[in-house]
Parts: C-alpha cells; sequence; structure tokens
C-alpha cells in the first residue's frame, strides 16, 4: 500500500470521479475523508471504505461557504491530526448559451468550482507548510483547454483552476507541497447526464482515439501517482487523461 | 506473461534509473546504447538487484542498427510491450552561429531522429500485439528554448510533436505513446559539467528548490507503462519540480 498512515481530504467524494478517488486512496492504506454537500451519499462512501478495513469519516460541506470549509479543516485536524493529500473534486457543471447566461449563474459555478479550490487550498495549507510535506490535486477538466458551447462559465472555471494551482505550485514548493492538476477527458457519470440523451452521450463519450469510455475509476491511477511518493519532482502540472482526445 | 522493455540510452543517467525502476516492477529490460560497457554494467547491476535484464549496443541514429537490434529483441523475446527512448543529450552548449552542419545534425539525429528510427522499427511489433507503451524523452528546454542549446531545444520540441502524431496513429491498435520532459536531473554527465554550487544557484528558482534525481523521473517513465495509466496518451509530462509549467 503506498499511502498508508496517509491522511487526504476528497471534496465531491459522494459520487462519481471523487467517490472513485476516495475508494482508491482507502485502498491504498490512506484515512479518507469523504467531503460533499450530499451527507447521506458521503457516508455511504464513508462506509464502504470502513467494510473494505479502511478508516474514514463524512463530512458535509459546501465549499463555496468560507465557514462550512474552515469547520472541515477543522473537524478533519480533531479526527485525524493532520493532512497529507487534498483532492479538490468538488463541482458543478450547469449550462447555459453566454448571451442567456445570468449573473447567478456565472457567480455560482465560479464560486463553487474556482472559489471551492481557494476557501479549501487556503484551510490545509498552513497545516501541510508545518509539516513540510503534503499534495494538492485539483481535478479539472480537457474543458479547460478546449472549452464547451453552453459551458463557457465551467470552461472559465476550470481553466482558472489550473491557472490557480500551477501559482499555488509556486507558492507553497518550498515547503515541501506538490500541487496538480488531473484534466479529465469527459466521463460516464451523473455530471454530463444532465443535458444529453443516453445515445448521443454514450457516442460522444466513446469518440477518441482509444475508442474507450472513461469510467469514474479510470482517473484513480493517476491520483495516487501524483498522491504517492512516485509523484515527488511533479508540481504545477496538469495531467490529462483524456484518451488521447486533446493532446497538450 | 513478462513484459520486455527496450530502453534506449540505459548506459547511464535516467536510462539507468529506468532500467532499475522497471525491472522493480518485474519488467525484463533490454539495455540499450551506444556505450557498450556501460551497458553491460546497468545490465549486471539490474540483474544482481533480482531483475532480469541484458545489454545491447546501438547507434540509435543507425537505421540498420536500429532494425537489427528491434529484430534481434523481438526474435528472441517474442515480443516488445515497452520501449523508452532516452538516449539522447545537448552535447554542445553554444551559440547558434558557432554549430557547425555536422554538430547541428548531430544533437537533431540523436534526440530526434533515433526516437523515430526506434518507433517505426517497434511500432510494427506491437501492432501486432495489439498493444504496447512507448515513452519518449523530452526536456524542460522543448517548452522554454535555450539560448546556448538551440538545435537541443527543437529536438526535444520535435519529439513531442513526433509523440503526439504517432499517438494518433497507434491509438487504433492499443498503443499508447507519451512523452517524459525531464527538468534539472542530477545525473553523472551533467554534474560532472559544473559545481554543485554553481548548479544550485542556476536551479534556484525551482518551486521545489531543487534538482531532479533520476530515480524520480524514472518514475514517470514507470507509471506510463502500467495499468494505471492506460487511459493518457499523447501526453507530456512535465518532471520538472515546477520549473516549466505549461
Amino acid at each position: 500500500m503506498r499511502l498508508q498512515g496517509k491522511v487526504a481530504v476528497v471534496t465531491g467524494g459522494a459520487q462519481g470521479i471523487g467517490r472513485a478517488i476516495a475508494l482508491g486512496l482507502g485502498r491504498e492504506g490512506s484515512k479518507v475523508v469523504v467531503a460533499d454537500l450530499q451527507a447521506d451519499r458521503a457516508k455511504g462512501v464513508t462506509d464502504e471504505i470502513r467494510r473494505s478495513g479502511g478508516e474514514s469519516d463524512a463530512i458535509e460541506v459546501n465549499v463555496a461557504n468560507e465557514s462550512a470549509v474552515k469547520r472541515l479543516a477543522q473537524k478533519t485536524f480533531d479526527r485525524f491530526g493532520r493532512i497529507d493529500i487534498l483532492v479538490n473534486d468538488a463541482g458543478i457543471y450547469p449550462r447555459a448559451l453566454v448571451v442567456e447566461m445570468t449573473e447567478e449563474d456565472w457567480d455560482r459555478t465560479i464560486n463553487v468550482n474556482l472559489g471551492g479550490n481557494f476557501l479549501c487550498c487556503r484551510a490545509f495549507v498552513p497545516a501541510m507548510r508545518a509539516q513540510r510535506s503534503g499534495r494538492i490535486i485539483s481535478i479539472a477538466s480537457s474543458i479547460a483547454h478546449y472549452g464547451a458551447q453552453e459551458g463557457a462559465h465551467y470552461a472559465a472555471s476550470k481553466a482558472a483552476i489550473v491557472g490557480f494551482i500551477k501559482a499555488l505550485a509556486r507558492e507553497v514548493g518550498a515547503d515541501g507541497i506538490t500541487a496538480n492538476v488531473i484534466c479529465p477527458g469527459i466521463a460516464n457519470t451523473a455530471l454530463p447526464r444532465t443535458h444529453r440523451s443516453e445515445e448521443e452521450l454514450i457516442q460522444r463519450l466513446r469518440s477518441n482515439p482509444l475508442g474507450h469510455v472513461l469510467e469514474p475509476e479510470d482517473f484513480v491511477g493517476p491520483i495516487l501517482f501524483l498522491a504517492s511518493d512516485a509523484g515527488s519532482y511533479i508540481t504545477g502540472q496538469a495531467i490529462n487523461v483524456n484518451c488521447g482526445s486533446y493532446m497538450v | 506473461m513478462t513484459q520486455v522493455a527496450l530502453i534506449t540510452g540505459g548506459a547511464n543517467g535516467i536510462g539507468r534509473a529506468v532500467a532499475h525502476r522497471m525491472a522493480a516492477g518485474g519488467i525484463t529490460v533490454i539495455v540499450g546504447d551506444y556505450d557498450h560497457a556501460g551497458a553491460e554494467k546497468v545490465s549486471g547491476e539490474v540483474s544482481s538487484a533480482g531483475g532480469r535484464s541484458e545489454a545491447l549496443s546501438v547507434d540509435v541514429t543507425v537505421g540498420r542498427e536500429v532494425k537489427a537490434l528491434v529484430t534481434d529483441v523481438a526474435r528472441r523475446h517474442g515480443r516488445i510491450d515497452i520501449l523508452a527512448n532516452i538516449a539522447g543529450g545537448s552535447f554542445y552548449t553554444k551559440r547558434l552561429e558557432e554549430f557547425t552542419w555536422a554538430e547541428w545534425k548531430e544533437v537533431i539525429d540523436v534526440n530526434l531522429k533515433g526516437t523515430f528510427l526506434m518507433c517505426r522499427e517497434v511500432a510494427p511489433i506491437m501492432q501486432k500485439q495489439k498493444s504496447g507503451r512507448i515513452v519518449n524523452t523530452a526536456s524542460n528546454y522543448a517548452l522554454t528554448g535555450s539560448p546556448t542549446r538551440i538545435p537541443y531545444s527543437a529536438a526535444k520540441a520535435g519529439i513531442i510533436g513526433f509523440g503526439k502524431s504517432l499517438a494518433q496513429e497507434l491509438a487504433p491498435y492499443g498503443i499508447l505513446v507519451n512523452t517524459v520532459a525531464p527538468g534539472p536531473t542530477d545525473t553523472p554527465r551533467v554534474m560532472a559539467k559544473e559545481s554543485a554550487e554553481a548548479r544550485r544557484l542556476r536551479w534556484s528558482d525551482i518551486p521545489l528548490g531543487r534538482t531532479a534525481k533520476p530515480d524520480e523521473i524514472a518514475e514517470a517513465f514507470y507509471f506510463l507503462t502500467t495499468p494505471e495509466s492506460a487511459w493518457i496518451t499523447g501526453q507530456t509530462f512535465h518532471v520538472n519540480g515546477g520549473l516549466v509549467t505549461p
């Protein structure tokens, strides 16, 4: 096990990619805080980790709420005493054309996707600094690079995460902390189902050079690579896991 | 079934570390190098550590040598699962107008043409297998350029472009092609060129505050051969301590 004794927090850990990451970190021996707005589902993931012999807690959090994120950090430290791995996965993907986009749509998307990264990093970095070690991994999207129709706010938030993490990597590197981004290609999760027919979705999911439908589990390996000793010299990077659909 | 990896430039530095890392992962490593004695030495080290290895000579810039090497490995091992093109180097640090045509070609050929020739010979074997991993080597200089390493920067940037194209060509066969772009790495070759102090000063702006150990670069090569990276192709892994964040 590559992460024995480590403590990880996964925001958005209740479902989809976040859930797969939480389970993957647990399998490698890490204690996992499953942080999500959906408390019941988060508890379900925690139960799965515990059933396989791991340690885990579920904490309800709205990552765009400053005091809620502070409570998340405090509860993590109270329960596990430290933080080694922060995975920022919590995000939303509403759809709207720019000309029809309300200010509320815009604010909500930016505040949750980008603001959540800021608030969570700000809450956990001091403890990582004190330990002189830590791994921050944010989940962006291949849409950060190629954009998406009816998703300008989402694309902006995800591209901004890449910029934010690159800057943070420079800020925290001297303290032994790495910060990287995973950019998943479009994956078979609940997220894209909100605006496409099933047939359209599967066809789109498969239309990449490798002809593979990406599942949440497919992003776990790269996360473990970055979180483990193997990723010690990688920081400020965006790792693209997209079956070759976009080559950066 | 034991996987077989062919590693060029395996006698020293990053190539040597990659040979050790892959062997530790249970992969049979063929250490190919221009420096045969060096390749033998690394192969011996790998065997002593309990790994499976052999050394073979190759000048990656010579088409018939590359063909002979690949044919030999494929015949005796029956397969080639992994190709790590690590042979390369900047060789000269000087201004553009001081480069002779022969020197320019030397740098371009060892880095870029060698990668092409190796891929051209190995790809058909991987196509028949319907599987394979190719990992090429770029450099931070591919992204940033360098006023005294112009052909090297060009060759390394060329490797990134070449790899993306090859990734598209080979994706239908389930073959993945990626590039590792190491930052400043403590290899014997570069350490011999400058003092530790000069080196530390030159790289003081690396966010992680230090240069890389060859083993840290080797981890990225190894990761790109494992099932955990099964859906990554056409990408460049910048392992540089945050020096370059494209």
